[in-house]
């Protein structure tokens, strides 16, 4: 028991389940609010980076720096928010996209400070329960991307939420009705860029070592094609989509059915490829994703009092 | 190293090697201009160009200045396929810009690992039979080099020539200017898409075959400057292939610049700090 539960599946879920959270946290700022974020995986992989450094060359405890890295992405989501988020969508999406290469350039030129693609670690769990660590500590990312789902399903039904929605629908109809639209946008784009922040935060020593390639373009991607098959205005579009593709994938086809070594790099040119394919063909034929819209009804006190008008 | 030496080689140098990305950058203008998105996956019409010249030069044995021709067409013809099958049964569809932008990522990822999947993963390079290696203000660079980027430039030229001075061109322009207006006059805007694709993928052919000379030939050759090529296109006021031209020329020369006094990253980061400024600066606010 112990073996299963310390081993190579908990790994897989602690990193679903954070792949879930960001998905979900794409959602947030996309289904819900119009921000076509290209970058958020540079949020996750900044808290990330934040936090091993935090702990590894400043010796700063787990929980004290867990809280660091977050309000730092927070911090970076604010500038980068303040400078683009009154732009509309599409320079939105490409701005979001050259500022992910340029920190994805940034940390592997940078070697004094992340040691490039070396990679850096090894990163400590906060606490030692021997074999049962890992496991526990699923626990507790399981804990927190629950609480992300609740807040993300009252928002759907939240004043806060229809605001967001405004802002995505009409902004300008939204700003001539007096809601400080950019404001907004800056607020909640800081804080779920903070969010993410903080799972990768959490995520640190799940993954014991890391690596550039974990802020790069194709996390981002698959975030992406993750929350557009899934659905992006539906609250479960995220998780949906991540089991789909990354649950697929990674945890599937890597784990339970053996892969020979050779072709290991097929399968990664054929992932990313179907990846795109499905992307394409999602967008052209089912943009609503696989739990299509949302249905938005309005709220009416007294229908039967109405109904009953009528008839 | 002296100033005026500085200047003088980040002025010569930065104008050549920005010669395939004013093609590229003219190619990509052809596109957002006409269709008013930003096609990101524009990008692999370079690395098509690039690995389809490899296929007549090192593998089909064919001499890299005869494959340039069979290999750029193809690369338009390829472009106009993206077209025909995608792009424009999304627009009718009613895909709006912004997914159009993660569409034309999609298909990018798809066409870039596709590569991945039919030519491996290593990296290629062409088989130039006689070259001669010279001192270029103090760079060293081969003859083959100096010819690409001469004739990157010609081409480029040329272009520019085209859209502005002949009557296809006009009629490039004004499609893009006014679709209603130009098929109220008699124009065919399928025909222009058509040849307006083909261009644009002949250029970013070129451009790629062209850039595969100074490096490996590997699949991320379009990805890594699509960037910059879209910096270009938004400097250059996207819409106007003349600027597009200056914009690119100006942009070779800052990065040479940036190279020579630090490292070739900071090049990069220093372009896409620029790139988002401009975004900024040049876009109306929501």
């Amino acid at each position: 028991m112990g073996q299963i539960l310390s081993g190579y599946y908990i790994y897989m879920f602690s990193l679903l389940l954070v792949f879930i959270a960001l998905a979900t946290i794409l959602h947030l700022q996309f289904g819900v609010t119009g921000i076509a974020n290209f970058g958020l995986s540079i949020f996750w992989g900044f808290g990330m980076y934040a936090f091993a450094l935090l702990v590894l060359k400043l010796n700063i405890p787990f929980v004290l720096a867990v809280i660091l890295a977050t309000v730092l992405t927070g911090i970076i989501a604010l500038v980068l928010g303040r400078f683009i988020l009154n732009l509309d969508s599409q320079s939105v999406l490409v701005a979001t996209l050259a500022f992910l290469v340029i920190i994805e350039v940034l940390i592997t030129q940078e070697k004094w400070l992340t040691n490039g693609v070396m990679g850096i670690g090894p990163i400590p769990f906060p606490f030692d329960f021997g074999v049962y660590t890992k496991f526990v500590y699923f626990l507790i990312i399981l804990l927190f991307t629950v609480a992300l789902m609740l807040y993300a399903g009252k928002l759907h039904s939240a004043p806060y939420g229809r605001l967001l929605l405004s802002i995505q629908d009409n902004e300008p109809l939204a700003q001539s009705l007096g809601k400080p639209t950019f404001r907004q946008k800056i607020i909640f784009f800081t804080f779920t860029c903070a969010l993410a922040g903080f799972f990768g935060a959490m995520a640190a020593p799940v993954y014991n070592f890391l690596f550039p390639k974990y802020l790069g373009a194709e996390v981002t991607f698959t975030l992406w094609i993750a929350l557009i098959l899934g659905s992006r205005k539906r609250l479960f579009g995220g998780l949906v989509g991540v089991l789909v593709t990354v649950g697929l994938f990674d945890v599937l086809l890597e784990t339970v059915v053996p892969i020979p070594e050779q072709n290991a790099v097929i399968l990664y040119n054929a992932k990313y490829f179907l990846y795109g394919l499905t992307l394409v063909l999602v967008l052209m034929f089912r943009p609503s994703g696989i739990l299509g819209d949302k249905k938005r009804s309005i709220n009416i006190r007294n229908t039967s009092k109405l109904e009953k008008k009528e008839g | 190293m002296p100033f005026l030496d500085f200047l003088k080689s980040t002025l010569v140098i930065g104008l050549l090697e920005s010669a395939p990305l004013m093609l590229a950058a003219v190619g990509f203008t052809l596109i957002f201009c006409l269709n008013g998105f930003i096609n990101i996956a524009y990008a692999e019409n370079l690395t098509i160009g690039a690995y389809l010249a490899v296929t007549f030069n090192a593998m089909l044995g064919w001499n890299y200045y005869l494959s340039i021709i069979p290999a750029s067409l193809l690369a338009g013809v390829v472009s106009v396929l993206t077209y025909l099958l995608v792009f424009r049964p999304a627009m009718k569809r009613g895909v709006g810009k912004t997914e159009m932008i993660i569409l034309s990522v999609g298909l990018s990822f798809v066409l870039r690992f596709g590569i991945n999947l039919i030519y491996g993963s290593e990296l290629f390079n062409f088989n130039i039979s006689k070259t001669y290696y010279l001192s270029f203000f103090g760079m060293g660079i081969t003859s083959t080099q100096l010819i690409c980027l001469g004739l990157a430039l010609i081409i480029a030229l040329g272009f520019y020539l085209f859209m502005y001075k002949t009557n296809y061109g006009q009629i490039m322009r004004a499609l893009s200017d006014n679709e209603n207006l130009a098929m109220v006059s008699g124009i065919n805007p399928i025909k222009v898409s058509i040849l307006v694709w083909f261009l644009a993928g002949v250029a970013g052919g070129l451009a790629g075959i062209f850039t595969g000379v100074f490096t490996w030939v590997h699949s991320s050759i379009g990805w890594n400057v699509i960037l910059v090529i879209l910096l270009v296109a938004i400097i250059g006021r996207v819409g106007s292939v003349r600027g597009a031209l200056i914009a690119g020329a100006s942009i070779g020369i800052i990065t040479t610049a940036v190279t020579l006094v630090t490292q070739p990253a900071y090049g990069e980061i220093a372009l896409l700090i620029i790139f988002i400024i401009f975004l900024k600066f040049r876009k109306a606010e929501v």
